[in-house]
């Protein structure tokens, strides 16, 4: 059984479609690529999934439960779900430790020992616990989004969003990142990530998934995908962003 | 009457004044925070009346919403102390600069780390609490000391409604000393060091609170 099963998924903006009938499957264990370019609805592909955006139709499984429609926890399946963003979203106010522990106290109830052990185990996890007294400020980029996949983390979730993890951080940073990201993947955490970042993908993923006007185009390897594909729009991604 | 009579009387207005000044300033903080919260995290049906408030409450003078409160009052059978028409006129003013002090201060409150914690599965007042709240007030804290000085800048109405703050003492002791120049500069001198521990006092909690290593971009003239 799938953690994720995306069946038709329709997403409007008014008279604007974003999502126009996707399907996905995503596994335990999975890390799972999907790429696209800006406008090709792949972070409202995310934001669908936890419901920070109503999906408009369709049918979304989650761990064997549909969870669409009003009367679903949306709350609880948000604390199931941990999340990686573009820009980090760190906490400016808390420091790196209080970030990570923030939803362990709040969510999770536990006490501020409990909290504090689980979140630097999650920091070790992500080589950061030696920061685990600064403020984000202080941090390097990569710094920042390692903290902000071990806060994620440290709910336990069944699967990790990312968001763009890598376009706000230059190569090195990238390389930083999809190493993290491939250590968890052989460690069996479960993944979903969406990027235009051909870089990232080819460190993270032999295997992508293709969405371009609200649609998945192709599912195939990038090796495949970028050698004169016969499919004319994911060519002219390709041709743009390895000009990149 | 000897020096000392002077020093008395001036350090008995100074508590007055101090008085008024705090229970205007703390009014104004917790109405303004509370209209501040509400405004933004929900009661919509309440947000225009909050709105009228603000709008209304900073475009009266204090002294006239002064005389509404403590002459007008009682002809409609309320009867209010001094000190409760200074807070319910000077009090309520501030509250509504300061209502909006807060709102600019949540404004800038970056809006990915409220996204983020609502993707944690947060609640709405736990985001506020938890995220929003605390670095509203540090934002407003430049705001906030701006508006006790205009506070304490306007606590000498006060005497208009019979309270013997610093400045009516001084007014009856220059009449009976006839040294009124050098009693308006002593009481000059006193709301000034009022002002500097004020500003003092914010400074301390400013720096007990910054966050380390933050550094609000600036835009710079070079």
């Amino acid at each position: 059984m799938p953690v994720i099963e995306v069946r038709d998924l329709v997403k409007k903006f008014g008279e604007q479609i974003i999502l126009n009938g996707v399907n996905l499957d995503i596994y335990e264990g999975d890390l799972k690529v999907v790429m696209g370019s800006s406008g090709s609805g792949k972070s409202t592909l995310l934001r669908c999934l936890n419901r920070l955006e109503e999906p408009s139709g369709g049918r979304i499984v989650f761990r064997g439960e549909n969870i669409m429609g009003a009367d679903v926890d949306v709350r609880a399946l948000r604390q199931s779900i941990g999340f990686v963003f573009q820009q980090f979203a760190l906490y400016r106010h808390l420091s790196v430790l209080e970030n990570v522990t923030l939803a362990l106290r709040k969510l999770k109830k536990l006490s501020a020992a409990e909290a504090k052990h689980k979140a630097l185990a999650e920091l070790e996890r992500l080589n950061m616990a030696s920061h685990a007294g600064k403020y984000p400020s202080q941090l390097s980029g990569g710094q920042k989004q390692r903290v902000a996949i071990a806060r994620a983390l440290a709910m336990d979730p069944a699967v990790v969003f990312f968001d763009e993890p890598t376009s706000a951080l230059d190569p090195l940073m990238t390389r930083e990142v999809a190493d993290m990201m491939n250590r968890l993947h052989d460690e069996g955490v479960t993944m979903l990530c969406v990027t235009h970042d051909l870089k990232l993908a080819g460190q993270i993923s032999d295997k992508v998934v293709f969405l371009d006007k609200g649609i998945v185009r192709a599912e195939a390897s990038i090796a495949t995908l970028s050698q004169n594909h016969d499919d004319e729009r994911i060519r002219a991604f390709f041709a743009r962003e390895a000009d990149y | 009457m000897s020096f000392l009579d002077i020093v008395i009387q001036l350090g008995r207005g100074l508590g007055y004044t101090l008085l008024v000044t705090l229970c205007c300033s703390v009014t104004g903080v917790l109405v303004g925070l509370i209209i501040a919260c509400i405004r933004r995290i929900g009661f919509y049906w309440l947000r225009p009346l909050l709105d009228a408030y603000a709008y209304v409450f900073r475009g009266i003078p204090v002294l006239v919403l002064l005389f509404i409160v403590y002459f007008g009052f009682p002809s409609i059978g309320l009867k209010v102390t001094p000190l409760l028409a200074m807070v319910l006129s000077l009090g309520l003013i501030s509250a509504a600069y300061l209502s909006e002090v807060f709102r600019g201060a949540l404004n800038s409150v970056d809006a990915d780390e409220i996204l983020a914690a609502e993707a944690m599965g947060l609640s709405r007042l736990q985001v506020f609490n938890c995220i929003e709240l605390p670095q509203m007030l540090r934002f407003s804290l430049p705001g906030m000391i701006n508006e006790f000085t205009t506070v304490l800048k306007y606590s000498p109405f006060a005497y208009t409604v019979g309270i013997p703050e610093i400045t009516k003492q001084a007014m009856t002791l220059s009449a009976a000393t006839l040294h009124g120049v050098e009693i308006y500069f002593a009481v000059g001198v006193l709301y000034f060091l009022i002002f500097r521990i004020l500003l003092f006092a914010v400074q301390l909690i400013e720096k007990r609170y910054r966050i380390p290593g933050l550094v609000l971009k600036q835009r710079s003239n070079i």
